[in-house]
C-alpha cells in the first residue's frame, strides 16, 4: 500500500478509505471497539443520537474522545431541506466538524433519500462553507448536479440501507465514478467485505459501512475485515486489473482478407 | 355499516399473512422467530427506542366497556395543572426519558384541545420527541399541535369489527366507528409525522383483528408515503370494574402476531408496552419489537415522588425501573436508546415541501 495514496475530501486528507456508521450497535463500547479495529479516520454520527443529558446512549461524547478521528454528523431524521439545514447548523455548533452528511429521507420506512430536498439542502450548506457529503440514490445526473453546487463528495447507495444486498446499483455507480470530479463514496447496502473490495476495484474513493459491522456476531472482527478488504480493493485498482473475458480465439484468422501489407 | 372502506376487507396480498397468523405450515413459531429476528437485526440493528407515557387527565365522557376511566367508573377524576405537568416532565427527564406520550380521555371541558395544546408546548420545551394519545381531532387541530412540536399521534381503533365496536362503546363521542378509523388520516393531513395504530387484543376474534390492523397499516403507508407508521399490540389487561374480554390472546398467539407483522411489514416500528410482563418483553426485544415504553405509570401523573398509589387505566405488568429494564436489555446485547430524534425535526410535515422552497417552520404561539 502506498502511504502517499490519500483520500482527499475538500481540503482534508485521510489514509483510510473506510468510513463507519455508528448506529445500530449493541452498546457504545462495542461501537468504539469496531471503530478502533476498522482504523477508520472518518465516522458519521446522527444528530438524533447526540444526547448530552443521558450519557449512556450518547454516541457523540465517546466518539469525540477517540484520537485521530474526524466526526461527520448526519441529518438522518430530516424529511425536508429546511430540517436538514437546521440540523446541520446545530450539528456544527455541537461538534465543530466542517463535515455534514446530508441524509434526507421523507419515508421513514425504506429510508431512501429524497433527491429534490437533498439537492436543495446541499446547495445551501455548500454555499455556507460546509463540506457537504450528500447521501443519494445512484443517479449519475443528480451526482453531477450536486458536484456543480459545491458538494465535497457524493455518496450513492449500493442498495437499500440495511438491506445487505450489496452493489445492486453497480451499473449506475460505474457511470458516476467515470464522470465525477469529487470522491464517490458508496454508502449503504454492503453486507460482505468482498463487496467493499469490489466497490474499491470499480474505482470508488471510499465506502461507508454500518449495518454489516453492527449486525455481525463479532463487530470488531468484521470491522477489521472491512478495513483489509477496502485496502485490498484500492490496491487492486491501483495495480491495474487485467480485463476479464471469455472470447474464444478462432482457429481461422478473422482478418486474413486484409492481406499481408499494412 | 355504511361507509366502511373497501381496504378494511381487501383480501389481496394477505394470504401469507393469514397463514402466518394461523400458524399454518410451514409457519411454525420458531420459523417465524428466526425470520423476524434476522429482519429486525438488519433493518434496526441492536437497539431499542424507549418512550414513556404521561397521563394528563382521566376525565372522560365515554362509555368504553373495557376501560378503567369510563364515565360510569367511580375512579376519582383529576387533571394535571400546568405546573404539575412541568414537574412530572422534570421527574421523567431524571429517569432519562426524552420521548414522551401524552394521554387523556375523550374530549371534555376539563381536558379539551386548548389544555392539550398547552401540555404539548410544555413537553416540547424539554423532550426531544412529543406524541399524544388522546381524543380524535380535526385536521386544523392536528396542524396546530404539529406546529407546537408534536410529531406523533397514537390512536387505537380498539376493535376493527364495526359491530363489536358499537357494542363496546356504549355511549359518548367515541361511538362513531368511522370517525375514529379516519383519525390517523386527519392527523397526517394536519402535518403529524408518525401515527401509531393498534387494536385492543381480546375484543374480537384475534386473527381477523390482526389482518384488519395489517390492512390499516398497509393502507396508510400507501396513501401517505411520507408517514411513519408504528403498530402496537396492546393486550387486554385487568382494569377497574372487572370486565372480562370475550377472547383470550395467549402468549404464543401474541408472539406469533408480532413476528408475522415484522415479516409482513419489515421496516415499520413495532411497539410493546409495560402491559406485558418482563420476560415476554425481554424475549420479544431481540426478535421483532423496536419500540418499548419504560417506567410507565397509568395513573394521572405519578412520576414525581414515585407514584400516587391510586389505580390507573389498567394495571401494568412490567414494573421494573427504567434502570433495571435497560440493564436487562443490555444483558441481551440490545442498546436502550432514549434519544432517537431531535428537536430540529419537529416542524409539521408538509405535503409538497419544496414547492415554495425551504422555509423555517412557524413558531408556536
Amino acid at each position: 500500500m502506498d502511504p502517499m495514496d490519500l483520500l482527499h475530501i475538500g481540503p482534508r486528507t485521510f489514509s483510510s478509505r473506510l468510513i463507519l456508521g455508528t448506529g445500530k450497535f449493541s452498546s457504545s463500547k462495542v461501537m468504539l471497539e469496531a471503530v478502533r479495529a476498522s482504523k477508520a479516520e472518518l465516522v458519521t454520527v446522527a444528530l438524533r443520537r447526540f444526547n448530552r443529558e443521558q450519557l449512556e446512549d450518547d454516541l457523540f461524547g465517546p466518539l469525540s474522545e477517540l484520537e485521530g478521528l474526524t466526526l461527520m454528523p448526519n441529518t438522518s431524521g430530516a424529511s425536508t431541506a429546511a430540517e436538514a439545514v437546521k440540523a446541520a447548523h446545530i450539528s456544527r455548533e455541537l461538534s465543530g466538524s466542517p463535515f455534514i452528511k446530508v441524509e434526507i429521507h421523507p419515508n421513514p420506512h425504506h429510508l431512501l433519500p429524497d433527491p429534490i430536498e437533498t439537492f436543495e439542502a446541499s446547495r445551501i450548506l455548500a454555499s455556507e462553507g460546509f463540506l457537504v457529503m450528500p447521501y443519494i440514490a445512484a443517479d449519475p445526473v443528480l451526482a453531477k448536479r450536486l458536484e456543480e453546487v459545491g458538494c465535497a463528495s457524493v455518496m450513492p447507495l449500493g442498495a437499500q440501507i440495511g438491506s445487505g444486498q450489496g452493489l445492486t446499483t453497480a451499473g449506475m455507480l460505474d457511470i458516476i465514478i467515470r464522470e465525477s470530479t469529487v470522491p464517490v463514496i458508496v454508502d449503504a447496502g454492503l453486507r460482505a467485505p468482498s463487496e467493499a473490495a469490489r466497490a474499491m476495484e470499480m474505482g470508488c474513493s471510499a465506502v461507508l459501512v454500518n449495518s454489516a459491522i453492527a449486525a455481525a456476531a463479532d463487530p470488531a472482527e468484521m470491522a477489521a475485515a472491512f478495513r483489509d478488504a477496502t485496502a485490498a480493493g484500492r490496491s487492486a485498482l491501483r495495480a491495474g486489473l487485467m480485463t476479464a473475458g471469455n472470447e474464444a480465439v478462432p482457429t481461422s484468422p478473422l482478418t486474413s482478407f486484409l492481406g499481408e501489407s499494412r | 355499516m355504511k361507509g366502511i372502506p373497501a381496504w378494511l376487507s381487501d383480501e389481496s396480498g394477505t394470504a401469507e399473512m393469514r397463514r402466518m397468523l394461523e400458524g399454518a405450515q410451514p409457519f411454525d413459531i420458531e420459523t417465524l422467530a428466526a425470520r423476524a429476528r434476522s429482519i429486525t437485526l438488519r433493518r434496526f440493528g441492536r437497539t431499542m427506542s424507549l418512550y414513556a407515557p404521561l397521563y394528563l387527565s382521566n376525565h372522560c365522557p365515554s362509555g368504553c366497556a373495557y376501560c378503567g376511566f369510563a364515565s360510569d367508573r367511580t375512579t376519582p377524576r383529576r387533571r394535571l395543572e400546568e405546573d404539575e405537568i412541568g414537574r412530572e416532565i422534570a421527574a421523567m427527564k431524571e429517569l432519562g426519558i426524552q420521548d414522551i406520550l401524552l394521554l387523556t380521555g375523550e374530549r371534555t371541558p376539563q381536558a379539551g384541545f386548548d389544555y392539550l395544546r398547552r401540555a404539548v408546548v410544555i413537553a416540547a420545551r424539554k423532550m426531544a420527541r412529543v406524541s399524544v394519545e388522546t381524543f380524535p381531532m380535526t385536521v386544523e387541530e392536528y396542524r396546530e399541535l404539529a406546529e407546537c412540536g408534536c410529531t406523533g399521534v397514537t390512536i387505537y381503533q380498539e376493535t376493527y369489527d364495526p359491530e363489536r365496536y358499537l357494542e363496546l362503546h356504549r355511549w359518548g363521542p367515541k361511538k362513531d366507528f368511522l370517525h375514529r378509523l379516519e383519525t390517523p388520516e386527519r392527523a397526517l393531513e394536519g402535518g403529524i409525522k408518525t401515527v401509531g395504530i393498534g387494536a385492543l387484543l381480546g375484543l374480537s376474534e384475534p386473527v381477523e383483528e390482526a389482518l384488519r390492523l395489517y390492512r390499516h397499516a398497509r393502507h396508510l403507508s400507501k396513501k401517505f408515503w411520507r408517514a411513519g407508521i408504528s403498530v402496537s399490540f396492546p393486550r387486554m389487561r385487568p382494569e377497574q370494574g372487572g370486565w372480562k374480554p370475550p377472547f383470550t390472546v395467549g402468549d404464543h398467539q401474541l408472539a406469533r402476531m408480532i413476528l408475522a407483522f415484522r415479516i409482513g411489514l419489515p421496516d415499520m416500528d413495532l411497539a410493546l408496552s409495560t402491559r406485558e410482563r418482563a420476560s415476554f418483553r425481554d424475549g420479544m426485544a431481540g426478535l421483532a419489537v423496536t419500540r418499548m415504553s419504560t417506567a410507565s405509570r397509568t395513573t394521572v401523573g405519578g412520576y414525581e415522588e414515585g407514584g400516587t398509589g391510586e389505580r390507573g387505566q389498567f394495571d401494568i405488568s412490567d414494573e421494573r425501573s427504567a434502570e433495571a429494564f435497560c440493564q436487562a436489555l443490555r444483558e441481551r446485547g440490545i442498546e436502550p436508546v432514549f434519544k432517537n430524534w431531535d428537536g430540529a425535526y419537529n416542524g409539521p410535515a408538509t405535503l409538497a415541501p419544496s414547492a415554495e422552497g425551504p422555509k423555517e417552520t412557524a413558531a408556536c404561539p
